[in-house]
């Protein structure tokens, strides 16, 4: 707690952090953020293929993010950079899960599935699922909530 | 261009023309014109006086966290004016356009609004009281009483913290421009998927909105950063977790939620302006969009944000109560942990604001049970002030009225809100105007803790106390205001009255529309109470100063240095050991001893980098707003080009010499025995009195 530290650039937060490590950090960003944008834009990978490498170039990104840009590693002077880690996961859980489970309970209730899938695949429009009105509980469309 | 543009567009001037100055308008020229002559008029006043280099060299480029904070709370004042004056409007426009036979002028068919000008009036309203009145008041107290509660000079990046304000400040005065340049956003201040879409708001209202609410949110977590940062490092010597002041542990829930959600709200927006600019379809109506994703994305912000603007408040609460019940908190820990619960909690419920959109019963059930679990913390809290009264020495002056105000609508909003978290009635009342009753009682319950904390600290930061009758009459007249408004809008609510009507279609509402504009104009009154109190206080000035502890039953550290604070808040950082260090001291008589030496000092440099900083990014909203693109990249290219260079260079800081700081100390303890109230201290020697330490010791025990 002490105030002596002057010198800002001598915490050993500030010490850890390398022009190299910031710049390798956004290269491979940014990189990974054009691969993505060109699979989706060039429509190149079937849809289910492209969420998965999607995704696994967000996880990329996000590790190197957390290592180079953030420097969390689990030493002792870096103690609140993973506080915030930790903290981070049940967050993180909570926002996608939640509504992940919210949508899906939605869909179930509201949405024909078959039109869902046509968007993705327009194969599938031609084979009709049951219509919305035949689904048990169905009352009125959602009202536009909040 | 990526998406079709109604309207025209040029290369140099975007969108921009003209035909958007609404000069024809009868209520926005006449006001456009008084402001421009209120601006020549003050402008002038400034160079009359000379104060053009005060201003820049004292409060423009300043890094002082108090006079950051006071600018805070000015612009937090000046928007919730706005935000009245709106509501005023509202208010008028309802009680006017009630049936069919109700007239109409200015063009409109009923009332004096026509529904597009309506619409915007209280979606600004909304907009503008959450986020640039609420949210810069409590985050400008949460500066200026922070680092002082907890010891510090400063915060812990005074830069970062200058760039906050003014990032906020350029999102108000991108607001108040929509006033007068092109049309705000008129879906509310939540806005609703698919019609914030190009399509179906073709003007600028929605990018006017996307970029002020992008700029607050960049400019709170900035903000929070700075506040986090600073309750974890810079604690004075002996400062544990324990003996944290409860104020800055309600500032510190409440920022660790505002840095952990406000990137939602950046990011629903950042997709929002992809759907508007690039032609995406994240909440079409179709194209694989989803237009309840944006409703889920803005609330898994909102409701937490809701929270970190009451968890403040609750902490401003809880620091006026024990002062004025001459009574230490009662449930310290408690109340600790309650606030942590909440902001845990508030996480856990935010699709209480889409119950009807039909997730079904297991997930509304879930939710529901969520939402009733935060009455728990807060039932906690509110028997813990209740205790602090309990059997205390109660002082009924106007800061205690304003608490004891807030604890009462915190009861009425807090039942009201666990009614609308049963699906059942929330069904029924959903988007009535019972649920505006609800979030009112409750964003009352922060402005009640705001105004008793303007009572409360302006002493400190001020050196002198405000006129008691003023503020008492204002705290009568605004409560009555209070009710006369909000308790016939509850009753609307449950007759079926909907939220945002700018026609009334049932007749039989206009007798309690008639009481609540009674109401607003006693709101009015109150405003009117709040001018002649600041006029009566600074004309008085002299004769209500304060010393140190200015209510003399004060608690905690801020107390312990002179009033107004100088710039290095402690001239010898003080040791902490106890939880309320002040009450302490003077249960132990060691509350008046002074430090017998005084060592150099380190301070930061101000900057002009922060206020620059602060123009660009209004002028980079202000350009994205209109489209106009070499004006975007320019602007961005220079505030990009500005944060390089200030990292290079850095802050060295300035030095002041002990021999400086016992002469400024000396004058101001010489400031103090004036006062007639005041008692005299003696130093010590070597920052020890009996076996307490008083002050941290630089020679030997670091
Ligand atoms: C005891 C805790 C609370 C509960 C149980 C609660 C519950 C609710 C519920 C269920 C709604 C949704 C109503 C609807 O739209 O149908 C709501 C709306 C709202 N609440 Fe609360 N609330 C609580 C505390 C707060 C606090 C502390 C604030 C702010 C300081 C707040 C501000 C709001 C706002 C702004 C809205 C509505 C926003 C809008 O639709 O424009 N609430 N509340
Ligand atoms: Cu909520």
């Amino acid at each position: 707690m002490s105030h002596g530290a002057a010198d800002p650039t001598m915490h050993p937060e500030v010490q850890l952090s390398t022009s190299k490590g910031y710049f390798l950090g956004f290269a491979i960003s940014a990189f990974l953020m054009l691969v993505a944008t060109f699979l989706v834009t060039s429509h190149s990978v079937p849809p289910f293929g492209l969420l998965m490498v999607i995704s696994v170039c967000a996880g990329i990104a996000v590790i190197a993010q957390i290592y180079f840009l953030l420097h969390i590693d689990i030493s002792e002077h870096n103690i609140w950079n993973t506080v915030a880690l930790v903290l981070f996961i049940p967050l993180f859980l909570i926002t996608i899960g939640l509504t992940w489970w919210m949508f899906s309970q939605l869909y179930l209730r509201t949405m024909d599935m078959s039109v869902m899938s046509s968007v993705t695949n327009p194969a599938v429009h031609a084979s009709a699922a049951p219509k919305m009105s035949d689904m048990p509980g169905m009352g009125s469309s959602p009202d536009s909530a909040n | 261009m990526l998406v079709d543009l109604p309207g025209g567009w040029s290369p140099l001037l975007g969108r921009l023309a003209w035909s958007q100055i609404p000069y024809a308008n009868p209520i926005l020229a006449p006001l456009f014109v008084a402001v421009v002559i209120g601006a020549i008029i003050l402008l002038g006043l400034i160079t009359y006086y000379g104060k053009w280099t005060y201003l820049w060299k004292e409060w423009l480029t300043t890094v002082d966290h108090k006079k950051l904070g006071v600018m805070y709370i000015i612009i937090g004042l000046v928007m919730l004016f706005r935000g009245f004056i709106d509501g005023l409007m509202i208010r008028t426009q309802q009680v006017w356009a009630v049936g069919p036979h109700s007239t109409g002028v200015f063009g409109s068919l009923h009332g004096y609004l026509t529904p597009f000008h309506f619409g915007q009036v209280y979606s600004a309203h909304g907009l503008i009281m959450i986020l640039l009145a609420a949210t810069p008041l409590l985050v400008g107290f949460m500066n200026i009483i922070v680092p002082i509660q907890v010891g510090a000079r400063d915060m812990a990046y005074p830069y970062l913290n200058a760039l906050g304000l003014w990032i906020t400040a350029a999102a108000a005065a991108l607001i108040m421009i929509s006033l007068f340049v092109g049309d705000f956003a008129h879906n509310g201040w939540f806005e609703y998927a698919p019609i914030f879409e190009l399509q179906y708001s073709p003007g600028v209202g929605v990018d006017y909105w996307i970029w002020t609410l992008q700029l607050v949110a960049l400019g709170t977590t900035l903000g929070g950063i700075n506040i986090l940062a600073t309750v974890i490092k810079m604690r004075a010597p002996g400062m544990t977790w324990g003996k944290l002041p409860i104020f800055v542990w309600a500032s510190l829930s409440a920022n660790v939620i505002a840095l952990t959600s406000f990137p939602a709200l950046q990011v629903a927006l950042a997709l929002v302006a992809a759907d508007r600019y690039l032609g995406a379809h994240f909440f079409t109506a179709g194209m694989g969009g989803n237009l309840m994703l944006y409703t889920n994305l803005f609330w898994i912000w909102g409701h937490p944000e809701v929270y970190f603007v009451i968890l403040p408040a609750f902490g401003m609460m809880s620091e006026i109560f024990p002062t004025f019940s001459e009574k230490p908190l009662f449930g310290y820990i408690t109340m600790v942990l309650a606030s942590m619960a909440i902001a845990g909690v508030s996480w856990l419920v935010w699709l209480h604001h889409f119950f009807t959109m039909g997730a079904g019963p297991y997930v509304n059930t879930a939710f529901s049970v969520a939402t009733m679990l935060v009455g728990i913390p807060t039932g906690v809290k509110v028997f813990n002030w209740a205790f602090t009264m309990y059997r205390g020495r109660l002082t009924f002056n106007a800061a205690m009225l304003w608490a004891i105000g807030a604890l009462f609508l915190l009861l009425i909003g807090g039942m009201t809100g666990m009614m609308l978290a049963i699906p059942a009635i929330n069904y029924m009342v959903h988007n009535s105007v019972f649920v505006v009753a609800h979030f009112h009682s409750m964003l009352l319950v922060i402005v009640y803790a705001i105004f008793g904390s303007v009572l409360y600290w302006f002493p400190k930061v001020f050196g002198f106390k405000l006129d008691e009758f003023w503020a008492k009459t204002m705290f009568w007249l605004f409560s009555a205001g209070t009710a006369l408004v909000f308790v016939p809008m509850y009753m609307l609510g449950f007759m079926g009255m909907t939220r945002r009507l700018e026609y009334v279609f049932n007749t039989s509402w206009q007798s309690y529309l008639d009481v609540m504009e009674l109401g607003i104009v006693v709101y009015t009154l109150s405003v009117l109470a709040f001018f002649i109190l600041l006029y009566v206080s600074i004309r008085d000035h002299a004769k209500n100063r304060v010393g140190a502890d200015a209510w003399g039953t004060s608690r905690s550290l801020e107390w312990m240095t002179h009033s107004p604070v100088p710039f290095y808040n402690f001239a010898v950082l003080p040791h902490v050991n106890e939880r309320d260090e002040l009450a302490w001291r003077r249960q132990h008589g060691i509350d008046q001893v002074r430090p017998a030496h005084y060592d150099d000092i380190h301070m930061p440099n101000n900057t002009g980098v922060a206020i620059i900083m602060g123009g660009l990014t209004f002028v980079l909203g202000f350009a994205l707003t209109w489209r106009i693109w070499w004006l975007c990249i320019v602007s961005l290219l220079a505030i990009i080009l500005l944060m390089i260079i200030r990292s290079f260079k850095g802050d060295p800081g300035y030095i002041i010499t002990g021999a400086e700081l016992q002469r400024m100390e000396e004058e101001a303890y010489r400031r103090e025995a004036q006062i007639a109230d005041s008692h005299h201290s003696h130093p010590v020697s070597g920052g020890v009195v009996g076996n307490a330490m008083a002050y941290q010791r630089n020679d030997s025990s670091k």
